[in-house]
């Protein structure tokens, strides 16, 4: 019960070496063919939803230049709009290599807020350490907790043969309901009215990357997480039995890859980095847990992935284009209200054409 | 337990359960024909929203309902066409679907209305009991006290059970989903199938969606569905993928979904978080519990490629 790719469809006898090749060596001479796909289908989204906000009696250019204005009005605002993407870059990338060997870990958001409460429960009780040591456990703790949870549901998939799809979408609910039940129980502040933790310590907040502006050291561990994912794919033998699952479970399992050690390890690792954005989002944006913290960032990994053309590397221009677009949107709410919830209907637009893109182009499926 | 507060429970799972049915009984003709029915909380939505806003408009549940299932069959064609014509893979389409449903029902509610979401309410659909069935002892309350759209749920199933198995266009849209090469080979459009199948899924999800909006809760807020498609996803792989096994299926995730919402009520010592994460961690145990299936349609998430 796996997506299927260009070589289930021929069924799995039917792979060729021609057929593998192309599907491991898809970098350089597939990426400025895909990125230039994935921008005519943004912009097909783009005009649709155009369409839709001239049916409702809005000028498109006005609401599009109010959403251009407030991502790159002034400085705060492009720093906004850069600490939007954070959690998006990061946990896009661990989806991006989960689907790189054809698993699909929509389990982001449950992830990001099992990591949050991790993070939240160090910064809450680690109070009198020093700044960089609380960080560094809370960053720790996120880590590990989104890491756990995404081994749960992976344990649960190699050994129950449950679907992955399944498997981590029901762990969503169940981990963005422990967020509230933690804050209803001992880690919400009494008498706040609204479902929070208590203000962190100052000594648990992440730095500054940009004096005067919100930009926090997260975005920069997402750089370098986009990086590290870049290099992992590309440059070590895990990630060439990453690709080569990718391409045939069959070849993969000839050529003695364990399937099932691979897909734990890489769901794991996807699961911490989205702990990461999680621990981040809690000492870098909120400075406190918040209920719904997490709403919709799993769906939000899964379409970067998916638009980044399943390449670590293009995770970051993925990544930046949905938080600026979000950041823009709320800018457009408010001055025209044009309400934001059109970024979901361009995501998934968008989304939409890239599959059928790449479902068209013989050597694209990859997902 | 006493036996009125059983019969009670035992009736509020019965009605819990059709929304699900509706979307499983769809999820499952798309699923059958051979496409993974990841969309359907999608559809579902769709059929919410449309049903909702029609019977505000028209005061008319019929125009709701055909509204309901008009939309949730243009999502379905929509995952429909892009996984069949177009190759795009279904789990990612389905979730695409998904998020684009949630963004423009958000949108047309506040578009609609002139900026701001409204405040929608509309009377919920009452009992209508059976003549004579509703007197009968146990199964009169549980079962033939209730909701128009309960009755039409049931019957449902045993159609497309009926449907499936004995009938002409049953066995092809199974063979499509089993074995596309073969079908193709007696004369059967695979591609053509699985879009019928999707719409038709979709406008039962569609239906599905309606009546959570106009019989349980009587209003559309966003996201409303909150996750049912997905429990509706699970129903049919407990379900083995046959209607009354789907049918069981639901009927124990009302049943869990009904006792989450006394057991706070009895006052057992778990919050009232701990008792909404029971549908999902139900799910997840009972598929562990279950394994491995062998009835999963054998094509399923395998697009048709004629050579």
């Amino acid at each position: 019960m796996r997506a299927a790719g260009p070589n289930a469809a021929l069924g799995e006898a039917g792979f060729t070496w021609l057929s593998l090749k192309s599907g491991l060596g898809a970098r350089r001479d597939n990426g400025l063919f895909s990125f230039l796909l994935v921008c005519i289908a943004v912009v097909a989204a783009l005009t649709v939803t155009g369409l839709l906000i001239l049916a409702v009696g809005k000028s498109p250019m006005a609401a599009y230049s109010a959403l251009v204005r407030g991502v790159f009005g002034t400085t705060a605002r492009f720093a906004f709009a850069l600490n939007k993407s954070t959690p998006y870059i990061l946990a896009g990338v661990g989806v991006a290599l989960c689907f790189r060997a054809k698993l699909i870990n929509i389990g982001a958001e449950g992830q990001i807020a099992v990591g949050g409460i991790a993070a939240t429960w160090i910064g809450l009780n680690l109070e009198a350490a020093p700044s960089a040591l609380i960080i560094a456990m809370a960053l720790a703790a996120g880590a590990a907790g989104g890491a756990a949870w995404s081994a749960l549901a992976a344990i649960i998939w190699l050994k129950r043969h449950v679907h992955e799809v399944l498997c981590t979408l029901l762990l969503n609910f169940v981990g963005v309901l422990l967020v509230s039940e933690a804050l209803h129980g001992e880690m919400g502040e009494p008498g706040a009215g609204f479902p929070q933790s208590a203000l962190l310590g100052r000594s648990a907040w992440l730095p500054r990357l940009l004096p005067g502006t919100d930009l926090h050291l997260g975005f920069l561990m997402a750089v370098l997480a986009v990086i590290g994912g870049y290099l992992l794919l590309w440059r070590t033998t895990f990630g060439f039995r990453l690709r080569l699952l990718g391409a045939s479970r069959r070849a993969a399992t000839y050529a003695g890859i364990a399937e099932p050690r691979c897909a734990l390890a890489v769901m794991t690792l996807a699961g911490a980095l989205a702990g990461l954005a999680g621990a981040i989002e809690v000492l870098g944006v909120h400075y406190r847990l918040i209920e719904g913290f997490s709403a919709g960032f799993g769906f939000n990994a899964v379409a970067v992935a998916l638009i980044a053309s399943i390449n670590p590397i293009g995770v970051l221009p993925a990544g930046l284009f949905f938080g600026c677009l979000e950041a823009g949107a709320l800018a457009m709410q408010r001055e025209l209200g044009v309400p934001s919830s059109l970024v979901f209907v361009i995501q998934g637009l968008t989304m939409v054409l890239v599959l059928c893109v790449m479902g068209l182009s013989p050597r694209g499926r990859r997902v | 337990m006493e036996y009125v507060g059983f019969m009670d429970i035992a009736a509020a799972a019965v009605r819990i359960a059709i929304p699900l049915l509706f979307a499983a009984l769809g999820a499952l003709v798309s699923e059958r024909a051979g496409t993974f029915a990841v969309g359907i909380e999608g559809m579902m939505l769709a059929g919410a929203f449309g049903g909702a806003i029609a019977v505000l408009m028209t005061t008319s549940l019929l125009i709701g309902l055909v509204v309901a299932a008009a939309s949730g069959a243009v999502v379905g064609g929509t995952v429909g066409i892009a996984t069949a014509k177009f190759r795009a893979d279904q789990m990612v389409t389905g979730l695409a679907v998904n998020i684009l449903v949630l963004g423009l029902t958000s949108f047309l509610l506040r578009a609609l209305f002139g900026g701001r979401a409204p405040v929608i309410r509309l009377a919920t659909l009452g009992t209508w009991p059976i003549p004579f069935l509703a007197d009968l002892p146990i199964l009169g309350p549980i079962l033939f006290r209730q909701p128009g759209l309960v009755y039409v749920g049931l019957l449902l199933t045993a159609l497309l059970s009926v449907f499936l198995a004995k009938t002409r266009t049953g066995l092809m849209l199974r063979a499509v989903g089993d074995g596309p090469e073969a079908a193709f080979a007696v004369g059967a459009d695979p591609g053509m199938v699985r879009i019928a199948a999707t719409v038709v899924g979709g406008a039962l999800a569609g239906l599905g969606g309606a009546v959570l909006s106009l019989q349980e809760v009587g209003t559309f807020t966003d996201g409303m569905t909150n996750g049912r498609g997905f429990i509706a996803l699970a129903a049919i792989i407990i379900g083995r993928w046959t209607p009354f096994g789907v049918l069981s299926g639901c009927l124990l995730f009302g049943a869990v979904t009904a006792l989450e919402l006394r057991a706070q009520a009895w006052g057992l010592p778990l919050s009232s978080y701990v008792i909404q994460m029971l549908p999902y961690i139900a799910a997840l145990v009972l598929l562990a519990g279950i394994g491995r299936s062998a009835r999963m349609p054998a094509a399923i998430g395998i697009p048709f490629v004629r050579h």
